[in-house]
């Protein structure tokens, strides 16, 4: 199922990519605080939808379970197959 | 940074939790809905404009030729080969899995991408997966360079650009900088398409 929102998301992208194309050495700007900025205001209202889910405020332990096990195959398969090419290709 | 953004989700947290359980609290439609909708596009439109601008990103890239693709490819692929197994483990949805990985330690974005696609309940594990996988690598630097030159680089993910290359060069030396660097820069503009072009398989 592709929902309208998907499409959605990716217009800023794309449109943020061309626009930072066309005003390349027009003028250095600093993003990093424009992005921390933004990153707060986000992860707050993440936290408040999150908050405001009281069944999914009791399962956040499995969550946090489920999120290591994740984390733990993620990096566990990135570093093995690393390793493996770097070997053969000797890079 | 990783402290503010933390307490961010906190105090939200709470206050979601007390605003959805008193009476006259407000609609938090206006937070979950347009204050959250409205700052994924600022976030999805600066990061991008951050990408498009960078004149110094290709001129890194040339020289080195294929060869900067190899690693950041080759974490891809284990990262999600590490999400379809998690899937398989917790018997969740595949697809589902395959993107919460594909975040690749960006959890900034991983988690409100899901959330708005997916739901709080992905948005959550989305979260949660790639905070952990960013920490995990920070903890676990000193441990991989003993294993490999591009083990921390590939346990990084897209965090290799910022939040973990200070610790990866720290440990790993000057010659991983340009490797480590690269691949989260590649990892981190793949990223967000990933995320969203799995979740759509749903």
């Amino acid at each position: 199922m592709v929902s309208l929102s998907m499409v959605v998301l990716v217009v800023p992208l794309v449109v943020g990519i061309l626009a930072g194309f066309v005003f390349r050495g027009v003028r250095r700007v600093d993003l990093s605080r424009v992005v921390f900025g933004v990153i707060v205001v986000l992860i707050f209202s993440l936290g408040f939808s999150i908050g405001s889910n009281g069944e999914l405020l009791g399962s956040l332990p499995t969550v946090g379970v489920s999120g290591l096990v994740f984390a733990l195959l993620a990096i566990g398969f990135s570093v093995l197959f690393v390793v493996l090419v770097r070997r053969r290709l000797r890079l | 940074m990783i402290k503010y953004i933390l307490l961010a989700l906190f105090v939200g947290a709470v206050l979601g939790y007390v605003n959805s359980n008193v009476n006259g609290g407000f609609s938090g439609v206006w937070v979950s809905d347009y204050l959250f909708n409205g700052s994924l596009f600022g976030l999805l439109f600066v990061m991008g404009f951050g990408f498009g601008v960078d004149k110094d990103a290709v001129k890194r890239f040339r020289g080195k030729g294929l060869r900067v693709l190899v690693v950041p490819l080759v974490v891809a692929f284990g990262s999600l080969l590490g999400g379809l197994v998690a899937g398989l483990i917790l018997g969740l949805n595949l697809f589902g899995s395959m993107a919460v990985a594909a975040g690749f330690g960006w959890y900034t974005l991983t988690g409100p991408l899901l959330s708005q696609v997916l739901g709080s309940q992905w948005g959550a594990l989305g979260f949660v997966a790639n905070f952990l996988r960013e920490l995990l690598t920070i903890v676990l630097v000193p441990f991989w360079v003993r294993v490999d030159k591009y083990a921390a680089v590939a346990s990084g993910g897209a965090t290799t650009m910022d939040t973990t290359l200070p610790v990866i060069v720290r440990y790993g030396g000057s010659d991983v900088l340009v490797a480590a660097f690269s691949s989260g820069f590649v990892l981190s503009l793949v990223a967000p398409f990933a995320v969203l072009g799995f979740a759509s398989l749903v």
